[in-house]
C-alpha cells in the first residue's frame, strides 16, 4: 500500500465554483475542503450533476474559482499567474470523462497524445517525441495502427485510453482522473484500473478519482469523499465509508448498486424517490432533506457543518453529534 | 425483430474494419434483451444497423437480414426508415450530444419531441408534461430553460433517456443508458424503463457493460465478442448456469468484488484481435487457456442446450462431459 508518512501534496480549502445563471448563482461547488497527501488516492463519487467535474476542473484551473484556496505543496495556486500556471500544467493533469467531447477530431491520435509534450516542451526533439508518443501508446495498450488515425474513428474505450495516453505525457505527479474508466467494458476497466495502480506505485503518482461505480471507488481509492450537489456530505478512509456509511445519502448510495447476482437477496431495495433541489441559489440547510428518509425540521433550519466523528470520519448530518 | 447473419463493414482511409461477422439475434415482444461485451466488439454497430443509422459512406451492411415485425430493414426505403424511426424504434445513444441539439434549450427539445408524437395536445399541457418527465429522471424543472453545454455529462444523458422514453416506441435501443449515472438515478430510470415496458409492452436492447444492471433488468442476455454473439440465455442460464463460453467466464472475473478487498483486478489477458482482419476459427483463441489447434482452424458451431447457446468447440457432441 501506499507510504503512510507522506505529506499532502494538495489542499483544498473552502473552494467554491459558482456559475452564473439567467435566474442566479449556480452552486455547482459550495464550500469543499480535503486534502490528499503524496501517492495516495482521493476517490470523489456523487449524484450526476452534483459538481464532481467542476471540482476537478477547478482544481487545475481549466475554470476560475469563485473562492477558496488550492495549496499544492505549500503555494497557493489560485495565486498564480497565467505563466506560473502554465509552469504547474506540465505536473498536473487530467482525464477527462468524456472520450467523445474531449478529443480534438482534427488532431491525429499521435497529435493528441503528443500536444502537451509541445506545449510543455517537455521534449523538443522530433524522434524523441515519436518515440514518447510509441511507448506511451504501449503503455496503454493501443495498437500502432491508430498512430495516425482521428479519434472518431476507435470505439469508446481505445479512444479512452488515448485520453490515459495524453495525461501521462507530461509525466505528472498529479492526474484527476474524471471517470476514466466509466466507458470501459469490466474487462478493459480491470486493465485500466491495475495500469493505473501499477503508475501509481512506479511514478508515485497521486490521483484524484472521480467516478459514480462504488465498486471501482472502493478498489482504487484511500480515501473517499461522497458530494451532494456541490458540497461534500461524508468523508472517510474507503474501508470505514463502505463498512459503516454514515449520511443517508451514502447509505441510499450503497443501497442502489445493482448486484450481478440473480438471488432474491440481491434484489435492489426500493430505491429513494423525490426532487433533487436545484442548485441555483439554494437555501440554506441539509440539500438531501428534500428525498431524506429521517429529514427532520433542523434538518433545513440552518447549515450542517462537515463534523469529525472519529478517526477521520467526517459526516455532515444532524443525526450525529457536534 | 430477427436479425440473421449481419455482416457490417466500416471503409476508412487506412483500413477496412469488420464491425460485425454473422451476428444472429432475435428480440421477442415486450422482452428487455442485454447485450453485453467488451468495448469495439460492435454492440453500437449493431443498433445502428437496425436503425440504419452507421455513417453513411463509411459503414455498410454487407450482408444479412435484419426484421421487424417481417418487415425487412435492410432494403426499406429511407423516408420509410424516417417513419420506422419516428414511430417504432427508437434510441438512446451512447453519447448525449448526438442527439441533442446544442443551440436549442433543453425543455424545448423535449418539448418538440412531444410535439411530434402526440399532434392534437396545447402548448400548456406540453408545458406540463416536460416538467414531469424532468422530474421524472430528476433534474429540477427550473433547469429547463438551460442549453446542453450547462448540463453536466449525467444530466444531458437524463434528457436524453427522458426523450427517448416519451416517443412510447415499441423497440427501444438503450446503448449504455445509465454509465454516466450515479446509482441512486440509474436505480429511478431503470425502474421508469420497467414500468414503460410493462405498461406499453415495449421491447428493449440494452447495451451495457455493467452485469449487475444485466442481471436487475434483462430477461435475456446476449454475449458479443469481435462481431458475433458467443453466448447467449435467459438471465437465469447466464448467471447461474453451469457451462459457460471462457469470455463470459473472463468477463465475470474482472468484476471488482464489493464483499472482498483485492489489490489487483484479474482481466482477461491480451486484447481483442484487431478488426481490421479477417478470422479464420474462433476470435478468442488467443486469449483462451482451452485453445487447441482446432480452435484455431475451425469457427466453433453453436451449442444449444434448452435456452442457452455457447459458441465454443468445448461445448457440443458429447464434449460437454468435460468442462
Ligand atoms: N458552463 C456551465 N454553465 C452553467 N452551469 C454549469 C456549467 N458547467 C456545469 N454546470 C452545472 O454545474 C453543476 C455541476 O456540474 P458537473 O459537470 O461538475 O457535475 P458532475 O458531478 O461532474 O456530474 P456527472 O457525474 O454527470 O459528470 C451542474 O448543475 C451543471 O449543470
Ligand atoms: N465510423 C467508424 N469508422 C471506422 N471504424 C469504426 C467506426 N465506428 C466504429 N468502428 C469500429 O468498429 C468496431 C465496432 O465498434 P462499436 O462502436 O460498434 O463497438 P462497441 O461494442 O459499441 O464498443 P463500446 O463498448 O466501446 O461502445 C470497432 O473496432 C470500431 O473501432
Ligand atoms: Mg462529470
Ligand atoms: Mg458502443
Amino acid at each position: 500500500m501506499s507510504p503512510t508518512d507522506s505529506v499532502p501534496l494538495i489542499q483544498v480549502k473552502n473552494l467554491k465554483k459558482y456559475f452564473r445563471t439567467p435566474k442566479g448563482p449556480l452552486h455547482a461547488v459550495d464550500d469543499v475542503t480535503f486534502m490528499i497527501k503524496e501517492g495516495r488516492t482521493l476517490g470523489v463519487v456523487g449524484e450526476s450533476g452534483c459538481g464532481k467535474s467542476t471540482l476537478g476542473r477547478t482544481i487545475l484551473r481549466l475554470l476560475e474559482a469563485t473562492s477558496g484556496e488550492l495549496i499544492y505543496r505549500g503555494e497557493d495556486l489560485l495565486k498564480y499567474n497565467k505563466h506560473q500556471m502554465k509552469e504547474m500544467r506540465k505536473r498536473m493533469q487530467i482525464i477527462f470523462q468524456d472520450p467523445y467531447a474531449s478529443l480534438n477530431p482534427r488532431m491525429t491520435v499521435s497529435e493528441i497524445i503528443a500536444e502537451l509534450i509541445k506545449v510543455c516542451k517537455t521534449l523538443t526533439d522530433k524522434h524523441a517525441i515519436q518515440e514518447k508518443v510509441r511507448d506511451l501508446m504501449d503503455t496503454v495498450g493501443l495498437a500502432q495502427r491508430f498512430v495516425n488515425t482521428y479519434p472518431h474513428e476507435p470505439d469508446g474505450g481505445r479512444r479512452q485510453r488515448i485520453g490515459v495516453a495524453r495525461a501521462l505525457a507530461t509525466d505528472p505527479e498529479f492526474i484527476v482522473c474524471d471517470e476514466p474508466v466509466s466507458a470501459l467494458d469490466v474487462s478493459i476497466q480491470a486493465q485500466i484500473l491495475n495500469l493505473m495502480m501499477d503508475l501509481q506505485e512506479e511514478r508515485k503518482l497521486t490521483y484524484m478519482f472521480i467516478t459514480h461505480d462504488l465498486s471501482v471507488v472502493k478498489h482504487i481509492s484511500d480515501d473517499i469523499a461522497v458530494m451532494y450537489l456541490g458540497q461534500c456530505v461524508e468523508k472517510a478512509p474507503s474501508r470505514e465509508l463502505f463498512r459503516n456509511p454514515k449520511h443517508p445519502y451514502t447509505q441510499a448510495l450503497l443501497d442502489a448498486i445493482p448486484l450481478p447476482s440473480l438471488r432474491e437477496e440481491d434484489k435492489l431495495k426500493k430505491v429513494i424517490k423525490g426532487e433533487v433541489t436545484s442548485p441555483i441559489n439554494p437555501k440554506p440547510g441539509c440539500r438531501f432533506a428534500a428525498r431524506c428518509p429521517y429529514a427532520a425540521p433542523e434538518c433545513t433550519a440552518q447549515n450542517i457543518p462537515l463534523r469529525d466523528q472519529g478517526d477521520g470520519h467526517c459526516v455532515a448530518c444532524v443525526r450525529y453529534p457536534a | 425483430m430477427e436479425i440473421k447473419d449481419l455482416h457490417v463493414k466500416y471503409k476508412t482511409d487506412e483500413a477496412e474494419v469488420f464491425a460485425v461477422n454473422g451476428l444472429d439475434l432475435t428480440v421477442r415482444e415486450g422482452e428487455t434483451l442485454g447485450l453485453v461485451g467488451e468495448t469495439g466488439a460492435g454492440k453500437t454497430t449493431t443498433a445502428l444497423s437496425i436503425l440504419r443509422l452507421l455513417p453513411s459512406k463509411v459503414g455498410e451492411i454487407t450482408q444479412g437480414s435484419i426484421r421487424l415485425d417481417g418487415k425487412e430493414l435492410t432494403k426499406a426505403s429511407e423516408p420509410e426508415m424516417r417513419r420506422i424511426r419516428g414511430a417504432d424504434v427508437s434510441m438512446i445513444f451512447q453519447d448525449p450530444m448526438t442527439s441533442l441539439n446544442p443551440v436549442i434549450r433543453v425543455g424545448d427539445q423535449i418539448a418538440e419531441v412531444l410535439e411530434l408524437h402526440s399532434k392534437k395536445t396545447s402548448r400548456a399541457e406540453i408545458d406540463k408534461r416536460v416538467d414531469e418527465i424532468l422530474k421524472m429522471v430528476g433534474i429540477s424543472k427550473d433547469r429547463k430553460h438551460d442549453f446542453p453545454h450547462q448540463f453536466s455529462g449525467g444530466m444531458k444523458q437524463r434528457v436524453v433517456i427522458a426523450i427517448g422514453l416519451a416517443c412510447k416506441p415499441r423497440l427501444l435501443l438503450a446503448d449504455e443508458p445509465t454509465t454516466a449515472l450515479d446509482v441512486t438515478i440509474q436505480a429511478q430510470v431503470l425502474e421508469m424503463m420497467k414500468e414503460l415496458k410493462e405498461k406499453l409492452n415495449t421491447a428493449m436492447i440494452l447495451i451495457t457493460h455493467d452485469l449487475g444492471v444485466v442481471a436487475q433488468t434483462c430477461d435475456r442476455v446476449a454475449i458479443m465478442y469481435a462481431g458475433r454473439i458467443i453466448e447467449i440465455g435467459m438471465a437465469k442460464d447466464i448467471f447461474e448456469g453451469k457451462n459457460h463460453h471462457p469470455y463470459t467466464v473472463g468477463l465475470f472475473g474482472s468484476i471488482p468484488d464489493l464483499t472482498r478487498e483485492t489489490r489487483r483486478l484479474n482481466p482477461i489477458p491480451g486484447m481483442m484481435p484487431d478488426p481490421t482482419e479477417k478470422i479464420t476459427g474462433c476470435a478468442f483463441a488467443d486469449r483462451c487457456q482451452f485453445c487447441t489447434d482446432r480452435c484455431r482452424q475451425q469457427e466453433p458451431e453453436e451449442y444449444w442446450e434448452g435456452s442457452h447457446m455457447i459458441r465454443c468447440g468445448r461445448f457440443g457432441q458429447g464434449k460437454e462431459a468435460e468442462a
